[in-house]
Parts: C-alpha cells; structure tokens; sequence
C-alpha cells in the first residue's frame, strides 16, 4: 500500500512529447488520439514582436491529478471511478455508463472517451502495466529526456518525490477548488 | 394500497381498471379537419425521424452526435430534462385538486397525472439513447450504488416517482381518491426531489463557476411549475378546443394569476443570478454570464417563457385565456430554450486552457450544434409524448368524474 503522486518540473519540460508516445505504447493508447491521458500545454510568448516577453512562454505537462477529493468519483452514478490501495483514481469499465457526469465535473478535463470501449478513460499511473508488474516507475517517468516527472510514494519519507516536495517550492493546479491534487508543480 | 388490493386480489384489482376497449380502427378515426391532419402528419414524421435517429445511433453510437470531451452534454440531455422538468411541473398542477383538496383543480388531475407519466417516458425513451450504456446502469445503479452522486439520486428517484404516478393515476381511474392522495403525495414529494437533484446534477459541479452551487436546485422546481402551467393550457385549449366551458375558464383564470407570480419570481431569480454572476468579475463566472447576455437563445428563452405570458397575465389580470393559451406554445418553445442554454452555457468555458498542439489556437469558447440524429432523436421524444397522450385520451377518461 503507497500513496502515489508525482512531482513535475514543469520548467525542465522541452515539449519533445516523448511522455505522450510513452504513454500511449505501455498502456496502448489510441495512436494519434489528441490529449488522451497525458498531454503538454503550452503558454503562448506573451507581447508583440520586438517587444515580446520571452519568459511567458512555457509548458505544462498534464494530466490526471489523482485528487485525495475527486470530483469525478463523487459524483459518479455506478462507483465505477474509484480510489485504489494506492490512492489511484481509477476506471472499472465494466461498470462505467458513459453518462459522461466526470467529463464534466472534472476541473482539469483529464477525461476522455475510449472509443474503444466506449467507457471514459483516464491516466492511471500505469497501474495496469508497469505498476502490476510490480515496478515503482511510469512510463511517461521513465522515458523524460529532462527529467521533469518524479514519481513515488507520497507517504513514504525517504522517497525522492518526498524529498523533492520537502525542498522545493510547489504549487498545485486549481488547488482552491478542495480536490487535493497529487500532482505537484516545483517552481 | 395493500388494504385495497388485499380486498379485491391484486388480478381483480388490475381486470378492473376502467379503460375504453380501442383497436387501431378507433385510434385512426379522428376528426379529419386539416388542424388534426396537419397535428397527425407532424407526429407521425416525428416518429420517424425517432427511428432513423436511433439507427444512427446504433450503428455509430455517440461519433452520431456533436458531442466531445470539451462539451460532453449535448441537446439529448436538455431534452430530457425539458420532459422531466415538465413532468414534475404536470405533477404539481395534478397535486392542486387532488392531493391538497382544492376543488376546482380537480378537473384537471387525472389529465395532469397522466401527462407526467407520458413525458417522463419521453424524457427515458431519450436519455436512454444518450447514456452510453443504459443496461449497464440498471445493474450497476443497484449493485454499487453512488450514494454521493445527484445522478445516481435523481434517476432511483424519478424511477420512483414514476411508479407512484402510475398507482396513483390507477387510483385516479378507480376513483378512489384517498389511496389517490396518498399514492400522489407520496409522489409530488419524491419528484420534487428527484428533480431538486435534477438541479443538484449542475450545482455540484465545482469546476463549473457558473452552476455551482444553491441557484439550480431551487430555480428547476420554480420552472418546473411555470412548465406545467403552461402545458396545462395546452392540453385544456386542445381538450376544449379554446371553447372553455365556465369552470375551465375559472380555473385556467386563476392558473394564470399563479403563473404571472411565478414568472416575476423567475425574473427576480434570473436578475439576481446575472448580476452576482457578473459583479466583481470573477474569471470563468463573469464573462460566461456576459457571453449568455449576448447569446439569442437566452433571449429567446427571456422573451418567449417570461416577457410575453407576463404581459399577457399583467394586462389582462389572468383572463385572457385564449391569448394565454398560444403564449403557452410559445412559453413552451422558451422553456425549451431554457433547458437548453442551461445545459450548454454550463459547459462554454473550457477547462484546460492551453493549446496542446502546434498552429492551433488556444482554446476560447466551446462551441456546439446539435448533429442530425441529435436533433431527430429529440424531435422523436416530443412525437413519442404526443402519441402516448393521444393514445391516453381514446383508452381513459382523463376528465374528472362527477361526484
């Protein structure tokens, strides 16, 4: 039993993609499916040419927060999202309706349809695949060029994520909204 | 109920539901005026495009609608709920005479009551194409219930609801009109529920600022009683064919007095709702509400559900039944609207802001149209609802019984 999360940083990110592809090979994803479980957003370069403002421009990978408080398994009819032993927010397409209520109600929009099962899907730490198999890393993790995405056991204290979030600054996204995100922005 | 179908043995109770024995023959035979051809045609076309839309459906499932992940609601969900919202508005109206005993309400009870049953079989008949797998719910709605989800409450409870209309109408036909006032209050109190859950399915939604929170719980029972005066109208104009006899006029007169109270609250309501939505500007609120300003479909909804059957009832002190009889139409056409927006402008705003992929622009409103099989299917429930009333008037007698 962990309580999983992950750190991004977020500033280390080239957009090569390379989390996305990753992604969609460990837990076969739709290829050329558009911000399916994982996806880099991107921050225009604010201001006009000359005077534009080289530092706004950022990216951002995202994708499930994995709340404590989750939206989407709140208000799901059937409790087919739920929370795992490790804290995972998950998907049990068996039981999913596709009344489309977590699409909605999830403030990061980190939901999708499968068009394959046609139940709606979502990142899940690799938790079919790399995590089954008994291995403490994801494949977006692992592939990173830069280093951007630490993964681990947030209540473990020895844990290079518990030590990161110890020593750096973090924020997470629309933190005010009460869902207790598990991913962590280093600033 | 027990009682009464332990006294007569629940086969017996059920071979003596009074009904009129019709064939087809009897359901073709109506008056061949052009009115009722032209109404024939229409529901018939309807109907059609009911069956062609849900072949579509079935044959590509939801890529046969215009829905997406940005908007993942689309026109199915605002009919259904336009069907609900109109009958538990059809439930209240039926409750005035013979649940809370106000007599000249009686006349219309029985065609109230079974109005509601008609349309929320329209409302299931068309979310049942919208939910990707219906059979799926049924099992799992029982066998793992989410006891924190408005959807979960509002579907257990309409299905409810409904079974309490049904016994309650049964009673009705029987006239038997105190298992009739325990069946329906019974059944006034779970709808209202269910459809304050309705509402609660839009005010939990934290991420969507301009829903959340206590506005659509109340604000659906309030339209929901505007609607079922307005199809009360309807359905007595069509009954009389606008030669109201001297209680109809009565009660339609003070049925309008009630709607003309009703709507300047929604007004009041809808008021305060745009200006707290807008002062302050509160970012994804505020200029959501401004865009709803400048949307024709709120003011469709404003001009046709409010400002027209308001002026009418305002001018004529609730009289003009005839003129309250067409704004009812129109009435009905701006609660459409109403539905509609609230489902749409719910989702205007996009969650993610960011552009994920090269030489595409950042996200700024979603936009929705409703595809063809969408708008068939929903043109289906309204010929489904018509049918089924129609079909009620041949098999009951829905005027009030004399005493």
């Amino acid at each position: 039993m962990a309580r999983y999360g992950m750190a991004l940083d977020y500033k280390n990110c080239i957009n090569c993609k390379a989390c996305e592809v990753a992604c969609k090979e460990e837990n076969g994803i739709l290829m050329g499916a558009d911000k399916h479980r994982i996806w880099v957003g991107v921050k225009e370069i604010k201001g006009e040419y000359p005077l534009l403002d080289i530092v706004s421009s950022s990216f951002e990978p995202s994708q499930c927060q994995h709340c404590e408080s989750a939206p989407c398994q709140e208000v799901c009819p059937t409790n087919a999202t739920y929370y795992d032993e490790n804290g995972v927010v998950r998907v049990d397409p068996d039981k999913c309706i596709l009344c489309s209520y977590c699409m909605n109600a999830c403030p990061y929009d980190a939901r999708y349809v499968d068009d394959r099962t046609m139940t709606v899907d979502k990142c899940n730490f690799c938790s079919d695949t790399r995590l089954a198999r008994g291995e403490t890393t994801t494949a977006c993790q692992a592939t990173c060029p830069t280093k951007v995405r630490t993964f681990g056991d947030l209540d473990d204290p020895e844990s290079e994520i518990s030590v990161l979030l110890r020593t750096r600054e973090h924020f997470s996204l629309k933190s005010h909204l009460g869902t207790k995100p598990k991913l962590f922005y280093l600033t | 109920m027990a009682e009464a179908v332990k006294k007569q043995g629940i086969k017996e109770f059920i071979t003596s539901i009074p009904y009129n024995k019709i064939g087809l023959k009897d359901l073709m035979s109506f008056e061949k005026t052009p009115r009722n051809i032209i109404i024939a045609v229409i529901t018939f076309a309807f109907l059609v495009s009911f069956a062609v839309g849900v072949a579509l459906y079935l044959m590509h499932g939801h890529h046969s609608y215009n829905v997406t992940r940005e908007h993942p609601w689309g026109l199915l969900i605002a009919v259904y709920i336009f069907f609900v919202v109109s009958s538990t508005g059809l439930c209240i109206v039926g409750s005035l005479g013979d649940v809370f005993g106000y007599k000249e309400y009686e006349m219309i009870s029985k065609r109230a009551i079974f109005g509601s049953i008609v349309t929320i079989i329209a409302g299931f008949a068309v979310i049942a194409f919208e939910i990707g797998h219906p059979v799926t719910m049924l099992i799992y709605n029982v066998l793992t219930p989410g006891f924190t989800s408005a959807i979960w409450w509002m579907g257990t409870l309409y299905g409810l609801y409904l079974t309490f209309m049904i016994i309650e109408f049964v009673f009705l036909l029987k006239h038997d009109m105190r298992m009739a006032r325990i069946f329906g209050l019974t059944g006034l109190l779970v709808g209202l529920a269910a459809h304050s859950n309705l509402g609660g399915v839009f005010g939990f939604l934290n991420a969507r600022t301009i829903s959340n929170g206590v506005f659509y719980p109340t604000y659906f029972i309030l339209t929901a009683f505007i609607t079922g005066i307005f199809i009360a109208f309807i359905m007595m104009g069509i009954r009389y064919r606008l030669s109201f006899p001297e209680n109809a006029k009565k009660m339609l007169t003070n049925l309008a007095k009630i709607q003309g109270l009703l709507i300047a609250i929604l007004i009041f309501f809808v008021t305060w709702k745009m200006l707290t939505d807008i002062y302050g500007g509160m970012p994804n609120r505020s200029e959501v509400a401004l865009h709803i300003l400048g949307s024709w479909t709120f003011w469709a909804e404003v001009v046709l559900a409010m400002a027209i059957p308001l002026l009418i009832i305002l001018k004529s002190k609730g009289s003009a039944i005839h003129a309250m009889f067409w704004a009812s139409l129109g009435g009905m056409v701006g609660v459409f609207f109403m539905r509609y927006n609230l489902v749409h402008d719910t989702q205007l705003k996009p969650l993610q802001m960011m552009k994920v992929r090269e030489y595409q622009l950042a996200p700024e409103w979603v936009h929705y149209f409703p595809s063809a099989a969408e708008i068939m299917i929903s043109l289906g429930g309204l010929g489904l609802c018509i049918l089924l009333y129609y079909v009620g008037t041949k098999l009951f007698n829905l005027d009030a019984e004399t005493h």
